[in-house]
């Protein structure tokens, strides 16, 4: 293991591996300009709109999700249908742990980081064995088996009033500085993920999930080790996933999986990577905030309508644009997993 | 010549069909060997069997002293075996030279390999198989004639010993073919690689190989130096259509 800074970028060398990452200042500035934007809007609603924190939040969850769903989805090769399982899997673990045991968010937070590394690895094979249509039924129907069992054992799960008495984030202060921490936290794990992702998508790592992506066979016949990165690609989002359940259960300091496993919640997911463009990370924090509000604009229009209106709008999405809103801005560019090399002339 | 690759016996069956039926032969170091035989001989399935994408039912596969009958394409592949396909297969959203760079980073285990040094590396496989300007194009926008390139280029790329080259004259003119025979030829001299070359055009084998194997129903029928295959009345029969293995 040795660390070497160099001018433009670090080396990190372990064993036989070189891992590169460049620190470009003149790049800096568009990553500073949209984290000031999004800093500054919360900010602003804070001040002029208090009421509307808990959309930010909403938005903020809602892109953390597709954000990690995209990786697993270029990295599987396969669109998964299920991520509000993980959802699920942390919510509970989170909320159990809590109630039954007292323990604080941060250590819950570990507890849901091992559950949801531990279903993601158990449910990994899956993108191994099984593709196309069954990958798609199976992984829509997971979520679905798992709202039966919370049913099922009511005397666990609650079914479905759900579990409450978890612990807050934060408790005492003013009610609407407790939610701006609490959006603030949700924004910086939203941007947290999406540093990890675009790293990810950067490195050399990448050059074998767009492969992957794009052909599994021909990867695997020119090296991959294609089990291993779909396993590696599948359970480590399906873990970022399962963090926002345990956000969901602590902010909202009850948990029911009827509000989140079934297909409804999973359509506003999708509606968010429909609108980034399928795998773009920054699309989908544009989606997110469209779709957040999008909801609370039509809740205060048609009222329960909205959840019909939902799927509606998605097909019309999907039909007219299949690159997603992000995808028409940025049309005329080759959709690009990896940076295009920048020759300095 | 040391002997490199040793196939014994091997056999695959698609249900009722035989595509490949007890077929032994070996590679020499840095011949090129022919692989012939009419539609639906088991040419390619032979290929799928030895690169991994299919397993043998029965018989086993030698590659320098390693048994590889049952291993994964991606290890076959780190221990120098690379091929190309019958219809080309770009990866189709990445661009030519990404395309060349996974090969350069996932063909063998690297010592200190970025993103950047296995792009540098794809660009001297592309332009060597003229397609240096065409890097920055989709897998999906290149031409038949240019996808050959870039097969080749990708194998390459992983820095083989072995390359399975699944016809590379189909469907290019008689120009464009003989621009990608030589360039196989030169990749041959240039990076000292050995091939197996399956065509069905006799006349090009004729040239570039040493020897050359006949498949006809998934059965080797013939093995020799090109001049007596062709001459073989067996062999010729069967290309005609009237013998019944
Ligand atoms: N995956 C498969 N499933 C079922 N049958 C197959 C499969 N792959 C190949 N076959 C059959 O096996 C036989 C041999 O096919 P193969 O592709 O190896 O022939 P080939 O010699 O490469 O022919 P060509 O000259 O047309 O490329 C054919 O009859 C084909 O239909
Ligand atoms: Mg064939």
């Amino acid at each position: 293991m040795e660390l070497e800074i160099k001018r433009e970028k670090i080396v990190l060398r372990a064993g036989t591996q070189k891992f590169e990452w460049h620190i470009e200042p003149r790049y800096w500035r568009n990553p500073f300009i949209y984290i000031g934007i999004l800093l500054l809007a919360t900010v602003l609603v804070y001040f002029f709109s208090p009421q509307t924190l808990p959309t930010l939040v909403d938005a903020n969850l809602l892109a953390a999700i597709a954000i990690p769903l995209g990786w697993m989805t270029v990295g599987t090769g396969r669109m998964n249908f299920g991520p509000q399982f993980y959802i699920g899997a942390g919510g509970y673990a989170a909320a159990l742990c809590s109630i039954h045991l007292g323990w604080p968010p941060a250590v819950t937070l570990l507890v849901t980081l091992v559950v949801g590394l531990m279903f993601g690895l158990l449910m990994s094979p899956l993108s191994i064995i099984a593709g196309g249509l069954y990958y798609t039924l199976l992984t829509l129907l997971f979520p679905l088996v798992f709202l039966e069992i919370t049913f099922i054992y009511t005397d666990i799960f609650k079914g479905d009033t759900g579990l409450s008495g978890i612990s807050p984030f934060l408790s005492g202060g003013s009610y609407t500085t407790n939610q701006l921490m609490i959006c603030l936290l949700s924004l910086f794990i939203m941007l947290l993920y999406m540093f990890i992702v675009d790293k990810i998508m950067r490195s050399k790592f990448s050059a074998s999930l767009a492969a992957i992506n794009d052909d599994e066979e021909v990867a695997e016949a020119m090296g991959v080790n294609v089990k291993k990165i779909k396993v590696i690609s599948f359970a480590i989002p399906a873990m970022m996933i399962a963090v926002i359940g345990w956000f969901y259960a602590h902010y909202y300091t009850t948990f029911s999986g009827i509000s989140y496993l079934p297909l409804t919640f999973m359509l506003k997911v999708l509606m968010v990577s429909m609108i980034g463009g399928r795998v773009q990370i920054y699309g989908n924090v544009v989606g997110g905030y469209f779709i957040a509000f999008l909801e609370l604009f039509l809740i205060s229009v048609v009222g329960d309508m909205a959840t019909v209106l939902f799927p509606v709008i998605l097909l019309v999405l999907l039909l007219s644009l299949p690159e997603g809103l992000f995808g028409l801005y940025r049309k005329r560019r080759y959709r690009e997993y990896l940076p295009t090399l920048h020759v300095r002339r | 010549m040391p002997e490199i690759l040793r196939v014994n016996g091997v056999s695959k069956h698609f249900g009722g069909l035989m595509a490949v039926n007890d077929v032994s032969f070996t590679i020499n170091a840095g011949e090129t060997l022919g692989l012939m035989g009419p539609n639906g001989a088991g040419k390619t399935t032979l290929v799928n069997l030895i690169t991994g994408k299919y397993i043998a039912d029965s018989g086993d596969i030698q590659f320098m002293g390693h048994d590889i009958t049952k291993m994964a394409p991606y290890k076959r592949c780190k221990l120098g075996i690379s091929r190309t396909y019958q219809i080309p297969r770009p990866f189709p959203e990445l661009t030519a030279l990404m395309s060349v760079a996974v090969s350069a980073l996932y063909g063998k285990d690297r010592v200190n390999q970025g993103l950047e040094d296995a792009a540098t590396e794809a660009t001297h496989y592309l332009e060597f198989c003229g397609l240096f300007s065409k890097r920055n194009v989709l897998g999906k926008d290149l031409t038949l004639y240019e996808l050959r390139g870039l097969e080749l280029a990708r194998a390459l790329a992983t820095t083989p010993k072995v390359i399975f080259v699944d016809e590379v004259m189909a469907g290019l003119n008689p120009g464009e073919a003989m621009k990608a025979v030589r360039l196989l030829e030169r990749a041959k001299e240039e990076f000292g690689v050995t091939i197996l070359w399956i065509e069905h055009v006799m006349a090009a084998l004729m040239k570039a190989a040493q020897r050359v194997v006949v498949l006809h129903y998934g059965k080797k029928i013939a093995e020799g130096p090109p001049q007596d295959i062709a001459n073989d009345p067996y062999v010729i029969e069967c290309y005609l259509g009237s013998c019944h293995a």
